[in-house]
């Protein structure tokens, strides 16, 4: 009898052991413990897509997925590590702008012809969606979403600067006018106008960037040459600095503390991704959140042309995988996609046509008051050096608006050096 | 069965033997990795690229550290940099005077006059007109990898040894808090940068609570370009005062009590006993302490690469940090390995230094 058991349990686990495909799954979006496999209920980016990764889990048969454990701060540097010793995990995120770096030197997986396979149509995918995954001709990854930088708006505080008409907030159309209706807001409530991050991760840098657009000019050409140290890039230092220097916000503030300084009602605008459009209205709805009337606004433009910073979230797979665990690493990658709703529910903006003209989708907390974004949505052009430039940026803005380092020079070191990095 | 079994072996045979487990394990984990890492650094070599397709470095002989360390049209001067180069004078022609005068050792007048002869010459280079340093922030991380030692180092070696002289006694109360202060040691630095990042935020740190209460408004430590390397020494100093403690506590036992009796018997008691009593015999101990903090503070990264991210204005921008950076960030490894190379010879010069003074005497 102790034999047969024994047998029996040895062959279970033979079995399932041959049966479950282990799936390794990176991401960023932070930890969150005890998300469920509710994917219609989680709240917050964590939570949000580790329901639908824990869902994946449960509902793909004979697939095991282990979410690896990683950190937004060190991402890129882990997964490169990782694919330089050649233990990539066999499904990851990762953003739009580093498609050329991973791609370009073939360590991402085209995935066009597989995509059909496991039931992902690209045909649902808007314009800017499959662009977003594609490069040089191929297919390097499911996109996920687009995310952007919006004004989150405490109506309160605007109301009782007088800068609410019908319902909406009244917002700057010029740099002047942005100082005009920050001085408003102090002289009327005594509070800061604008509360970002722009002293740790580079929110204040994408800020720039925006404004830069907005007056058609780019931190460098698609040739390869740094343009920041140009009109364009002062008259859009000076539009945030300006506020500085009247005390009408704080560049002290790091991420965390500036959105607490919003969510306590010390600010009247926070300058903060679509990704936060869930968690703050989550929190506006608390008895002990001093932020009670919560709203989003399009990225407003104050020189010509509309722009806000854009980047995609997008799944991508490993050139070398092979076999079985291709074919279920691909088959979460369709889970994934078949989920855009729930992850649109963080705020970000889907990808698939499809949801985006769902009731469902429309009818998601505030998501008609950001509807422009989609249409003034920008980045940087592509390049294998991004993060890096975006480091050397948001070093020599801090040091502007941290340590009075003047414009000019910040400008004309922060172009040299971007220029170095695009001649290596 | 036994035969041919007498042969014994002789004792340089033995201690090869013995030797040889260790000797294995050093040459295939630090002296390998250490030639191969000296081996990238003559190459032009893309991390990721390379990881695909071995091909794809170059070798570049010594460029890579041309463009980490020189630049284009570098000159020197005397007074480039009056204060470094005019410190550095002055302990030049001190060292000749002390020498002279019999007030000196030879081995501290040769190693205050390399010190002073290095802070005339080094300083001393600096663009010249159209000139500029291919990578304008190496020589500005590597001066902030230094003020980190200085600040460090001291704060660690004589809070330590404050700590140590007053709790080297045998109460119950007394081994209980060695074993307190020595705990914080024992954390890993995430978790000390993540209390410290507590303690220093503006708006609910402990530091900020108590400026509060006593009226002052409360400093952002992090991101203010005056602290936030304070800040990070700071967090370094609680950290690391541990082993610093317990290796005075050892040295301050091995003082034989009756020194202090006799010291006593001339009236030499208190700070007049530590003074002319502990700190001479603790010599040794203090050296020791000293050499081994400027090793371990010259491989700070996580302090710094946590809690300020090398900010702001790069103020807090260390070796390390820079290295790790321009490796896996721009997946440049022979530029970093060139970088890690500088930073080994760096902290080789001061395992010699101890080398030398261990054996003096």
């Amino acid at each position: 009898m102790k034999h047969v058991l024994l047998i029996a349990a040895a062959a279970a686990t033979f079995t399932t052991g041959a049966l479950a495909q282990e799936v390794t799954l990176g991401r960023f979006f932070g930890a969150c413990e005890d998300a469920g496999t509710d994917t219609t209920t989680s709240t917050g980016e964590a939570c949000i897509i580790q329901s639908i990764i824990n869902a994946a889990d449960a509902e793909l048969d004979g697939i095991d997925i282990k979410t690896l454990p990683t950190d937004w701060g060190n991402y890129y540097d882990q997964i490169k590590a990782a694919y330089a010793g050649g233990t990539p995990p066999d499904v990851h995120v990762m953003h739009r702008h580093r498609v050329p770096e991973f791609a370009g030197l073939g360590a991402l997986a085209e995935i066009s012809g597989d995509l059909e396979s496991v039931g992902i149509d690209p045909g649902d995918w808007s314009p800017a969606a499959l662009d977003a995954v594609s490069f040089n001709g191929g297919v390097y990854g499911v996109p996920m979403d687009f995310h952007a930088n919006l004004w989150h708006i405490n109506m309160d505080i605007m109301d009782e600067a007088g800068l609410v008409e019908d319902g909406k907030p009244v917002l700057p159309s010029s740099p002047e006018e942005l100082l005009a209706q920050a001085q408003q807001v102090k002289d009327a409530t005594g509070k800061d106008y604008l509360a970002a991050d722009f002293a740790q991760f580079p929110i204040g840098v994408r800020l720039v960037l925006a404004l830069m657009w907005q007056q058609n000019g780019n931190i460098f050409t698609e040739d390869g040459t740094a343009t920041i140290d140009t009109e364009a890039g002062r008259n859009a230092v000076t539009a945030i600095t300006q506020l500085f220097d009247a005390g009408l916000a704080n560049p002290q503030l790091n991420y965390a503390d500036s959105q607490q300084a919003f969510l306590n009602g010390e600010a009247a605008i926070l300058v903060n991704g679509t990704w936060v459009v869930d968690f703050y209205t989550a929190e506006a709805a608390k008895e002990e959140v001093a932020l009670d009337t919560y709203y989003v606004a399009d990225f407003p433009t104050l020189f010509d042309t509309g722009a806000t910073w854009a980047d995609s979230h997008i799944w991508a797979i490993p050139s070398t995988l092979e076999g079985e665990t291709k074919m279920a690493a691909l088959k979460v990658l369709a889970f994934i996609n078949d989920h855009n709703i729930d992850w649109a529910r963080t705020g970000h903006m889907a990808v698939r046509t499809s949801v985006v003209e769902s009731d469902a989708y429309k009818s998601l907390p505030h998501r008609d008051e950001y509807t422009g974004t989609a249409a003034i949505a920008k980045d940087t052009p592509p390049s294998e050096r991004y993060g890096a430039i975006q480091d050397v940026l948001n070093r020599e803005l801090q040091a502007i608006w941290l340590t009075d380092k003047p414009v000019e020079d910040a400008l004309s070191d922060a172009e040299l050096e971007v220029q170095d990095l695009l001649d290596r | 069965m036994s035969a041919g079994g007498k042969k014994q072996l002789s004792q340089t045979q033995a201690a090869w033997l013995l030797l040889t487990p260790f000797l294995l394990t050093y040459a295939l984990f630090l002296v390998y990795p250490f030639l191969r890492g000296f081996w990238i650094s003559l190459h032009d070599w893309n991390l990721l690229a390379v990881a695909f397709n071995p091909d794809a470095k170059e070798y570049v002989g010594l460029r890579n550290y041309e463009r980490v360390m020189w630049g284009r049209n570098i000159a020197w001067g005397l007074f480039a940099a009056p204060l470094w180069q005019g410190t550095g004078l002055v302990g030049l022609v001190l060292s000749v005077a002390l020498v002279l005068a019999g007030r000196l050792s030879r081995f501290n007048a040769i190693a205050l006059g390399v010190i002073s002869a290095l802070l005339v010459l080094l300083p001393g280079f600096h663009p010249g007109e159209e000139g500029r340093w291919y990578d304008r922030r190496f020589w500005p991380t590597v001066g902030n990898t230094l003020v980190f030692v200085g600040l460090a180092v001291p704060g660690v070696t004589l809070s330590a040894l404050v700590l140590a002289a007053a709790m080297n006694r045998e109460t119950r109360a007394m081994g209980i808090l060695r074993t307190l202060f020595f705990l914080s040691q024992v954390l890993s630095v995430t978790v000390v940068t993540l209390i410290w990042q507590i303690m220093f935020s503006p708006r609910q740190g402990l530091i900020a609570n108590i400026t509060e209460t006593f009226g002052g408004t409360p400093i952002n430590w992090l991101t203010d370009e005056q602290f936030a390397m304070a800040a990070i020494v700071i967090a370094t100093i609680w950290w690391s005062l541990g082993i610093a403690m317990i290796l005075f506590l050892a040295g301050l036992q091995d003082i034989s009590k009756d020194i202090y009796e006799a010291a006593a018997l001339d009236n030499a008691k208190g700070v007049k006993a530590f003074w002319y009593v502990t700190l001479p015999n603790l010599q040794r101990t203090i050296t020791l302490v000293v050499v081994l903090q400027i090793i371990l503070h010259f491989q700070v990264f996580g302090q710094s690469h946590l809690m300020t991210q090398g900010g702001p204005n790069d103020t807090t921008q260390v070796l390390v940090r820079y290295i790790y950076q321009t490796g896996f960030r721009d997946s440049e490894l022979g530029r970093a390995s060139a970088m890690a190379v500088f930073l080994f010879l760096i902290m080789g010069c001061f395992s010699i230094i101890q080398f030398i003074v261990g054996r003096e005497k």
